[in-house]
C-alpha cells in the first residue's frame, strides 16, 4: 500500500472520519441534549452521558429475534456507520484538513449521505416487527420527499461554483471551499440563498428531528426501525446517527460557510460552528411537535423543492 | 399498501396503562380494532365483599389515582343514603373543592400526555410544571400527592382553616393565569397542536348518544351532559356549574373541553372557599347502617361514575358494584379510529382519557 492509500485510510478511521466524527457526534449529542432540558427549564444529563450510553450498549447482548432475517438485521448497522465514516472523512475543514481526493466527490458524498437513510429501511423491514414496517414506509416517504431539494441544493452549489471558476461544474468540495475561502462565504451572496434554505431545511429531516422525527416516532412507533435492535447493532446504530449529523453539518459548513482561520485555530472555528447549529437545531426541536408523515412529505414537496429550483435557476442565470 | 395486523398494547409508551388493541391495518389507516382488556384486574369487587363499610373506603380509594376522589365520594354518598345520614353543609363544600381540586389535575394530566404524544415535548413539560401546582396544593392541604382520603361516611377527613384558604387561593392565583394566558392559547393556536388533533377522532353528537358516552368525551360533541348540572351533589346544586361543550367532536374539542373545565374547577373551589360555612366536619358518630341499597353517581374527571350499593345490616357490604365513564368510552374508539392514520391511534386512544385500572379493577 502506498502512502497516498494509507493516509486515505486514516482519513477515515480516525481523522476527521471514524473516531474524530464519532466522539464529536457525541458531545454534540450531548449538548443538543442538555439545551433541549434547558430549554425546558429542566436540569438534563451531563454532557457526557451520550458516551456513557453507548458504553453500556457496547457491553450488553445482543437479541435477534425469531422474526428477523438476521444477516440483514445485524449487517445494515455496519454498512450504515461505515458508510457515515467515509462520508465524514471526504468533509473538508478549511485551513486544517483536505480530504484525499481518492475517496470521489460531491457525488459519491451525496451517494453516501442517503446511505444511513437505507440503512434503517432495511433494519426495518429486516426485523419483523410490524412498528419497523410502519418506519420503513415512513422513512422512505420523507426520503423521497427531501432527496429532491437536497439534490438541487447540491446541484447549484456545484453549477454556481463551476460558474465563478470558469468550469461548467465544480463537483470537488475541496475546490469550493478554497474559492470561498478566497473570495467571501456564499452564505453572504444573496445569489445563493435559496440553496442554503433548501440545505437548512434538509438537516431536520434527514437528522430527524422534530417535527420530522416521523419514522423513530417513539410515542406512536417506538422508534420504528429500532424497536427490535439491542445491545452493540443498536449501539452501531446510535453510533451511526451521531457520525451522520457531523456529516449533515459539516457539509453544510463545507457548502456555505467555511471560511476560518489555518491551523489548529480552523478546526476550533469548525466545531464552533457546528456547536452553533447544534443549538439551532436544539431550539427547533424544543419549539415544535411532531408532524404527521404525509403533512411532512407535502411540506417537502411545497417549499424546500421551490427552494431549491429557484436556487438553481438562479445558480444556472449566473453563467 | 398490503394490511396487517399491529399489536398496541398492552405495554406501550403512549399508553399510561395496560391494555391491548389489535389494530387492523390498511396502508397507513386504520380499518378494524379489536380490544382485549383484562391486563390489571385485581378482583376489588369481590374485596369489597370480604371487608366491612371502613376498610372499604380505603380499599376503593385505591381502585385508580386519577379518579381517587370521585370513588370514594360515590361509595360514602351511597352509606349515606341507606343510613340517612345528613351530611354537613361545611363537609360537603369541603367536598366539592376535593373533587374539583383532582378534576383540574387530571384533565392537566391528559392534555399534557396529549402534548407528549404529539411530540411536543416542551409543551408537555410545561403543563406538567403548571399541573404541580395543583399537586402542592394537594400535598399541602391532604398529606398527599394522588390519593387524598378526603371522604369518611357522613363527612369528610380534612379541613380547611383561613390560612389554609389563603394558601389555596394563592395557588389558584398562581395557576389561572398560566392556564388562561399561556396553555389554553397555546392549545388553541399552536400549528402543531392543531395540525395533528383538528379533525381526528371524530365521533359525532348521534354515536355519542348511542354509544352511552361519558364526560369530556361527550361534550367534546356537544353533548351537555354533566352530572353535577343533571343531577347535582353535594352543593353542586347551589354553585351554578357551567357545562362546557364543543361541537367538533374531534381530539382537539376534547382537550378544549378538558382544559376549559380546569378554569371552571378554578371558579368553582374559589367559590366553595368563599362561601364555606360554618360547622362540624361530619355527622358525627356512624349510626347502624340498616339493610338497603342505593344508586349514587359522582362526576369523575373523565365523566359519570355510577355506585350501586347493597348492604344486609351486618358492617360487610353484601354487594358494591360500580360503572365506570371509561366502560363506555373505550367501545366508542372503533367509531372514532377507522378511517384515521397509525399516527393517529395513541392521541386517539389519549383523547378518551381511558382508566383502565377503574374498568377493569
Amino acid at each position: 500500500m502506498t502512502t497516498e492509500t494509507l493516509w486515505t485510510l486514516a482519513t477515515v478511521l480516525v481523522f476527521p472520519g471514524g473516531l474524530f466524527a464519532l466522539v464529536l457526534g457525541l458531545a454534540l449529542k450531548g449538548v443538543e441534549r442538555r439545551a433541549i432540558a434547558r430549554l425546558q427549564r429542566r436540569i438534563g444529563p451531563p454532557l457526557v452521558q451520550p458516551f456513557y450510553d453507548l458504553l453500556k450498549l457496547m457491553r450488553k447482548r445482543t437479541l435477534i429475534p425469531d422474526t428477523a432475517n438476521a444477516f440483514v438485521f445485524l449487517a445494515v448497522p455496519v454498512a450504515g456507520l461505515a458508510s457515515m465514516a467515509v462520508a465524514a472523512g471526504m468533509i473538508p475543514i478549511a485551513g486544517f484538513f483536505e480530504p484525499s481526493p481518492l475517496l470521489g466527490n460531491l457525488v459519491v458524498l451525496f451517494y453516501l449521505i442517503s446511505i444511513p437513510a437505507v440503512s434503517l429501511m432495511l433494519a426495518g423491514s429486516a426485523s419483523g416487527s410490524p412498528y419497523g414496517a410502519i418506519g420503513f414506509s415512513r422513512e422512505m416517504a420523507i426520503v423521497l420527499a427531501y432527496e429532491g431539494p437536497i439534490l438541487l441544493s447540491l446541484v447549484s452549489v456545484a453549477l454556481y461554483a463551476g460558474a465563478l471558476t470558469g468550469q461548467p461544474v465544480l463537483l470537488n468540495l475541496t475546490e469550493i471551499v478554497r474559492y470561498q475561502q478566497q473570495h467571501g462565504a456564499f452564505l453572504f451572496d444573496p445569489w445563493m440563498w435559496p440553496a442554503l434554505l433548501t440545505y437548512l431545511c434538509f438537516i431536520p429531516a434527514n437528522l430527524g428531528i422534530a417535527p420530522f422525527d416521523i419514522p423513530e416516532a417513539e410515542s406512536e412507533i417506538l422508534e420504528g426501525p429500532l424497536v427490535e435492535y439491542s445491545g452493540p447493532p443498536l449501539g452501531l446504530m446510535k453510533m451511526m446517527s451521531v457520525t451522520k449529523a457531523v456529516v449533515v453539518l459539516g457539509l453544510g459548513i463545507a457548502l456555505f460557510f467555511p471560511n476560518g482561520p489555518a491551523g489548529l485555530a480552523g478546526l476550533l472555528v469548525f466545531i464552533i460552528k457546528c456547536l452553533v447549529l447544534v443549538l439551532a437545531v436544539s431550539l427547533l426541536k424544543a419549539a415544535v411537535g411532531r408532524m404527521r408523515i404525509d403533512q411532512a412529505v407535502l411540506f417537502y414537496l411545497k417549499w424546500p423543492e421551490l427552494l431549491g429550483f429557484a436556487g438553481l435557476a438562479l445558480a444556472i442565470a449566473r453563467f | 399498501m398490503k394490511s396487517f395486523d399491529m399489536p398496541v398494547g398492552p405495554l406501550h409508551v403512549s399508553l399510561e396503562e395496560p391494555m391491548y388493541f389489535r389494530i387492523h391495518v390498511e396502508g397507513e389507516q386504520v380499518a378494524g380494532i379489536e380490544i382485549t382488556a383484562g391486563h390489571v384486574h385485581r378482583g376489588i369487587e369481590y374485596l369489597t365483599a370480604k371487608r366491612n363499610i371502613y376498610q372499604n373506603l380505603a380499599l376503593i380509594e385505591r381502585v385508580c389515582s386519577l379518579c381517587s376522589n370521585s370513588h370514594p365520594q360515590a361509595y360514602c354518598m351511597g352509606l349515606e343514603k341507606i343510613a340517612g345520614i345528613e351530611v354537613p353543609e361545611r363537609a360537603q363544600y369541603l367536598r366539592v373543592i376535593a373533587d374539583e381540586i383532582k378534576r383540574a389535575a387530571s384533565n392537566m394530566f391528559n392534555v399534557a400526555i396529549l402534548a407528549h404524544i404529539v411530540g411536543f415535548e416542551s409543551l408537555f413539560m410545561h403543563v406538567m410544571e403548571a399541573r404541580e401546582i395543583m399537586q402542592d396544593t394537594k400535598e399541602t392541604v391532604f398529606g398527599n400527592r394522588m390519593d387524598l382520603a378526603a371522604n369518611v361516611i357522613g363527612g369528610v377527613k380534612f379541613d380547611i382553616d383561613e390560612a389554609g384558604a389563603a394558601y389555596v387561593i394563592g395557588q389558584l392565583n398562581r395557576l389561572e393565569p398560566i392556564l388562561v394566558k399561556e396553555i389554553i392559547p397555546l392549545y388553541e393556536t399552536n400549528a402543531s397542536i392543531l395540525s395533528r388533533t383538528r379533525g381526528v377522532g371524530v365521533i359525532n353528537r348521534e354515536q355519542c348518544i348511542d354509544y352511552g358516552l361519558m364526560g369530556p368525551v361527550a361534550r367534546g360533541s356537544g353533548y351537555a351532559y354533566d352530572v353535577r348540572t343533571a343531577a347535582p351533589y353535594a352543593v353542586y346544586d347551589r354553585l351554578d356549574v357551567e357545562v362546557i361543550t364543543y361541537p367538533d367532536g374531534d381530539v382537539w374539542s376534547r382537550a378544549m373541553v378538558r382544559l376549559r373545565e380546569v378554569v371552571e374547577a378554578i371558579r368553582l373551589m374559589r367559590l366553595c372557599l368563599r362561601e364555606l360555612p360554618e360547622g362540624p366536619l361530619t355527622a358525627g358518630p356512624l349510626p347502624f347502617i340498616p339493610a338497603g341499597e342505593a344508586i349514587t353517581k359522582v362526576e369523575a374527571p373523565r365523566g359519570e361514575l355510577i355506585y350501586y350499593l347493597k348492604t344486609d345490616g351486618t358492617d360487610i357490604p353484601a354487594r358494591v358494584k360500580w360503572r365506570v365513564p371509561t366502560y363506555m368510552n373505550w367501545d366508542a374508539l372503533e367509531v372514532m379510529m377507522v378511517g384515521d392514520r397509525i399516527s393517529d391511534i395513541p392521541l386517539i386512544v389519549n383523547s378518551i382519557d381511558p382508566c383502565i385500572s377503574c374498568t377493569e379493577r
